[in-house]
């Protein structure tokens, strides 16, 4: 009995040293320790993001590259992960940080630590590009439009329906949410629906890839909105994500990401140095 | 269409070996699985049954996707990292088990009893009987119903990316997520799937044969 006691009150405080130790290392320390940073990445955003023989390119990885020369010696481990388990995998600790464009919505902003923007996320519509019944966004109106579920184009496409509404319109027949992206642009390539509501900037990949398929239609439909990427918002996680907005910086001052964003997009996509409040929807 | 196809083939020879390394993997521990659920039930003892049976009932009477998401974020909240592969090995194993286990049910309850008196009466141990005189036979007589089995393996486990496994279906995503073809992306994959399933049952019908000819 008295061993017994001995032998729990031992590893108690065995196990509370442990743990003590832990907590008193932040994040970003762990990681130059294991030497190792595990990013998660829905490779399904050209030119942000997407796989080339087997391996995650595009704007993101290149601006990544940047930022993980900050931290010489610590590997990158990048997976491709399907959005839905890309932010709840982040909660659970799965993966340190996020590298994959995500809008800035409320619940974003109050429950993950989301860094300086990186990308113009201003949305805009696609439409077929032999769709002659629309030539402005209005005229969507009576007609389906899809985009990704949760998505923060989602929420301007519903900001712009509900003003469509409210300026006497009809407003728009059905808004279609996916899974992916890419499967709302399949439906529309079939005709399902008539546009879908993605940001500017990825639909020029988009328009880049298909001419003879997809059209975007202008102007956007949004107010000017970003894409940033995201860490946990925990104390732990705080020196790392202070460590991705100074790099960051660094690559907006320095022309970096300008230089990244004449690679990969054929134009310059300004973008402040600070988080953006989230866009709101009524 | 044909040029192109060159360039799917690399990544969905990748991702085909991934699904088939983890439905290999997923194949052998169900079958496992199988036989420890059998065995559990043929002690008769109250409690194994009962146990047997909520294994039966929970992977029987679940979605394997469901599942899957289980055995990913559970044992991360209990402090233990699991690699993805793994998980997926595990779930559509264990998922397997229940059904391996009813096939092989079948395949034992046909074997005539006397065998295992038989076998106990010149004193082998149960253990030796179940492995090197039950199993061999269950194995032949069941082979059909085992190979349909991993065929169904093959076909479910189309969902592991989820757990950020790269298997073929996930290659396939990958390819539309950059050209913007999905109709000839997912055909190819349908292809793809068919062949693996295919050589699954040519293997399984050389199997079938092999026996025949030996018994």
């Amino acid at each position: 009995m008295n061993r017994n006691s001995l032998l729990t009150t031992t590893l108690g405080a065995v196990l509370c040293v442990a743990s003590l130790n832990t907590v008193a290392k932040d994040l970003l320390t762990q990681i130059k320790e294991r030497k190792e940073i595990v990013i998660a990445t829905e490779a399904a955003y050209k030119p942000y993001e997407y796989i080339e023989n087997g391996k995650i390119v595009g704007y993101d990885k290149d601006l990544l590259d940047f930022v993980m020369e900050g931290l010489p010696g610590v590997k990158v481990t990048q997976v491709d992960v399907p959005w839905a388990s890309v932010l709840p995998g982040l909660a659970v600790k799965k993966f340190d940080f996020v590298v994959t464009v995500v809008g800035i919505t409320r619940e974003r902003y109050d429950n993950f630590a989301l860094t300086y923007p990186i990308g113009d996320g201003t949305v805009a519509l696609l439409k077929r590009a032999s769709d002659d019944k629309l030539s402005t966004p209005e005229d969507i109106s009576g007609r389906i439009v899809g985009a990704q579920v949760g998505s923060s184009q989602l929420r301007a496409l519903q900001k712009y329906n509900t003003k469509l509404i409210s300026d006497g319109k009809p407003g728009v027949e059905e808004i279609k949410e996916y899974a992916a992206f890419d499967e709302a642009y399949a439906d529309l390539a079939a005709g399902r629906t008539a546009a879908v509501a993605q940001s500017i900037s990825s639909l020029a990949g988009v328009v880049k890839e298909r001419p003879d398929i997809f059209a975007i239609m202008t102007p956007t439909i949004g107010p000017k909105a970003y894409f940033s990427w995201v860490g946990r918002k925990d104390a732990d996680s705080k020196p790392l994500v202070d460590f991705f907005n100074e790099r960051i910086a660094l690559a907006n001052s320095s022309g970096k990401m300008k230089a990244l964003q004449m690679k990969w997009f054929g134009f310059e996509m300004p973008v402040p140095t600070s988080v953006p409040e989230p866009l709101e929807i009524d | 269409m044909f040029s192109r196809l060159d360039g799917y083939i690399g990544p969905m020879l990748a991702g085909a070996s991934v699904t088939l390394v983890i439905c290999i993997g997923a194949i052998l521990l169900g079958f496992i699985a199988g036989i420890a659920l059998y065995s559990l039930r043929n002690t008769g003892a109250r409690g194994a049954v009962a146990l047997a049976d909520v294994y039966l009932g929970f992977f029987r009477g679940t979605p394997l996707l469901v599942q899957l998401l289980m055995l990913f974020y559970i044992p991360i909240a209990l402090g233990v990292e699991i690699n993805p592969y793994v998980a997926a090995v595990i779930a559509l194993g264990l998922n397997s088990g229940a059904y391996q286990s009813e096939i092989l049910r079948a395949g034992f309850q046909s074997l005539p009893k006397g065998q295992v008196e038989a076998a106990d009466s010149v004193g082998i141990p149960r253990g030796k009987t179940l492995w090197h005189i039950q199993i061999p036979q269950v194995l032949r007589l069941t082979v059909p119903q085992l190979v349909s089995e991993a065929a169904d393996i093959i076909k479910a486990s189309a969902i592991v990316s989820v757990v950020t496994v790269t298997d073929l279906l996930r290659v396939g995503r990958q390819i539309v997520a950059s050209n913007y073809r999905p109709l000839e992306v997912f055909i190819t994959v349908a292809v793809v799937y068919l062949i693996l399933i295919s050589i699954v049952q040519l293997f399984g019908r050389y199997l079938e044969a092999r026996w025949r000819t030996k018994s």
